[in-house]
């Protein structure tokens, strides 16, 4: 379990984090989604006290992660794949990481069997690729047997097979009762593997919803027709609180109906229809939407007060 | 659990509380592994044994620089000692580096936040790291230095040229004194580079500022400023080392452990300090 109260960080004028909490629970896969800058991996490493919060705590298990008696059985984080020592080889660098905890060979060539690595066990992790690197890390993270696990961006650099094999991990990880708190900017992964989200922007939280509730929260609901007497139906399903815009002649887009009661219409009036869809928008469409602002914004240099 | 998952079960190892003993064993097995750790153990050895050895030659005649320049003359103007720790002298500067980069490597790399993430209290680790780094430098410079002491003299004595014994007064301590001065930069470099968190910052200061600043303030200031400059590190060191610099005005050589004791401990206590404040 993580809890985050209130937490604010800046750097000099700079805010990344203001004033966010939220609770990260076990047996689920919580997504951390945000665009870049959003303060996603600021509350990751106050999470992990790497970062003193300016104000605010976050907390692992109940308390401080400084306060942690076996810190790596209780957290285990990624938070850049490269932060590795260049001149050791992968099975040195777990070796040294898993001793902190009084663990050994054993469980290091197990995890290094688990996350892949066991060819390249004794190469040099300084020559590895952005994959292997963040196998390696993941391989630091879960060395220990964690209850919490967190990982920044963990995809990243991931063929298909190694992507295919994280969320995979994920899942398990979170079947086994831990906790999984995983960012991401990459919106389609997160849809296959969060069911929870916690949407951040600019320093604040957006949205703290399950998957359902995040795509539902959205406006973008709407129901496409393809129509060769698509003007007629425009007609007939006009009124209050109904947008309809027609991208070509034989074709409606329309907001604030349903394609039930668009089939119905047509049905009704004898209108020839070639394909009627209802469209739920993509975790994609909708965290664009939530985080329009948010990203506008970003390059400008206005106040809190202007900006919003 | 279901019996198909693509991920092997992440088996059920135990850990154990991370002690300050442990954490050591993870720094030791870090020094241990890097190849660069035993490359610049080499070249300490080499630097102390063989110039020490070639310095003890040439003041003894059996080689002569250039001929039969001024060299031999010189050397035996320095004294025996100066004479068979003059690799000593070079190996500080190594020592000097390789702490620095002891200290600040991991911070270049980003490895730090690995470490800090595994022991999020940060001080067991700037103390495993500084106890780790003299367990394998100490010996080390201890056992050249001592060993090139005893070499040297033989080759001074087989050539005629003066030299002095090991039960001689002030001889034991100042071979003893020479490899405390060469293992304590090494540590200030070690905290120094954890100060800077960068490997060229902070070899930089130490080479820089530790080491050829006092050389050269003596050099350039007014003698009055000798008051104040004795009790930089290296002034204070060359108190108790005992082995060059005729002429300036020194400390008591138990007042300069003193001093270059103090300097080792106001580095170790700044670099501690800074670590549990700072973002890593």
């Amino acid at each position: 379990m993580i809890e985050v109260q209130d937490l604010t960080k800046r750097y000099g004028d700079v805010t990344a984090v203001d004033g966010i909490s939220f609770t990260v629970p076990p047996g689920i896969v919580t997504g951390f989604l945000g665009p870049n800058g959003a303060g996603k991996s600021t509350t990751m490493r106050a999470i992990l006290g790497l970062d003193r919060p300016t104000s605010g705590t976050a907390t692992v298990n109940g308390r401080s992660f400084r306060d942690a008696t076996a810190p790596l059985t209780e957290l285990g984080a990624m938070l850049e794949a490269k932060a590795v020592d260049k001149g050791r080889s992968a099975r040195n660098h777990l070796l040294a990481v898993a001793a902190t905890i009084g663990v050994g060979r054993a469980r290091v060539d197990e995890i290094l069997e688990m996350v892949g690595l066991a060819d390249v066990a004794k190469k040099n992790a300084g020559g590895f690729s952005l994959g292997m690197s963040q196998r390696l890390g993941i391989a630091t993270a879960l060395v220990g047997n964690p209850g919490v696990v967190m990982l920044d961006e963990p995809v990243n650099g991931l063929d298909p097979d190694g992507i295919l094999w994280i969320r995979n991990l994920l899942k398990q990880l979170a079947v086994e009762g831990r906790t999984v708190f995983v960012s991401s900017h990459l919106m389609s992964e997160m849809e296959l593997t969060a069911e929870h989200l916690i949407v951040i922007g600019r320093g604040r939280i957006l949205a703290d919803v399950s998957m359902e509730g995040f795509i539902a929260m959205s406006s973008q609901h709407r129901v496409i027709v393809d129509s060769p007497d698509a003007s007629r139906l425009r007609d007939l399903l006009a009124g209050p609180g109904v947008t309809i815009t027609s991208p070509e002649p034989s074709r409606l887009e329309i907001d604030g109906s349903t394609a039930p009661h668009v089939g119905e219409v047509a049905a009704a009036h004898g209108i020839v229809l070639h394909q009627l869809a209802d469209i739920a928008p993509s975790l994609e469409e909708a965290f664009m939407e939530l985080t329009a602002d948010s990203v506008t914004f970003h390059g400008s240099i206005s106040s809190d007060g202007a900006a919003a | 659990m279901s019996a198909s998952t693509a991920v092997p079960s992440l088996g059920s190892v135990e850990g154990h509380p991370t002690t300050l003993l442990r954490v050591l064993r993870s720094e030791w097995i870090k020094i241990r592994t890097l190849r660069s750790t035993w490359i610049t153990v080499a070249a300490i050895v080499l630097a102390i044994l063989l110039f020490g050895v070639i310095s003890a030659m040439v003041a003894s005649g059996d080689i002569s620089p250039q001929g039969g320049g001024p060299g031999a003359g010189r050397a035996r103007a320095l004294g025996p000692l100066a004479t068979v720790l003059a690799g000593a002298n070079l190996s500080v500067l190594i020592v000097a580096v390789m702490g620095s980069i002891a200290g600040a490597r991991e911070f270049s790399t980003g490895m730090i936040r690995t470490s800090f993430s595994a022991v999020p209290k940060r001080l067991p680790v700037l103390w495993s790291k500084l106890i780790a780094f003299t367990a394998v430098v100490l010996p080390v410079v201890a056992i050249s230095i001592v060993l090139v002491f005893f070499l040297g003299m033989r080759i001074l004595d087989a050539g005629g040229a003066a030299t002095v014994a090991w039960s001689d007064d002030g001889v034991a301590r100042s071979v003893l004194g020479m490899a405390y001065y060469v293992v304590g930069l090494g540590i200030i470099g070690l905290a120094i580079g954890f100060l800077l968190r960068s490997t060229a910052a902070s070899i930089g200061v130490v080479i820089g500022a530790v080491i050829f600043l006092p050389a050269l303030a003596s050099a350039l200031l007014p003698s009055s400023w000798d008051e104040v400059l004795k009790y930089l590190p290296s002034n204070a060191a060359t108190a108790f080392t005992g082995t060059n610099q005729v002429g300036t005005t020194l400390l008591t050589p138990g007042i300069g452990f003193l001093v270059f004791t103090a300097w080792i401990v106001l580095a170790v206590v700044g670099a501690a300090l800074v670590l549990g404040r700072r973002d890593a």
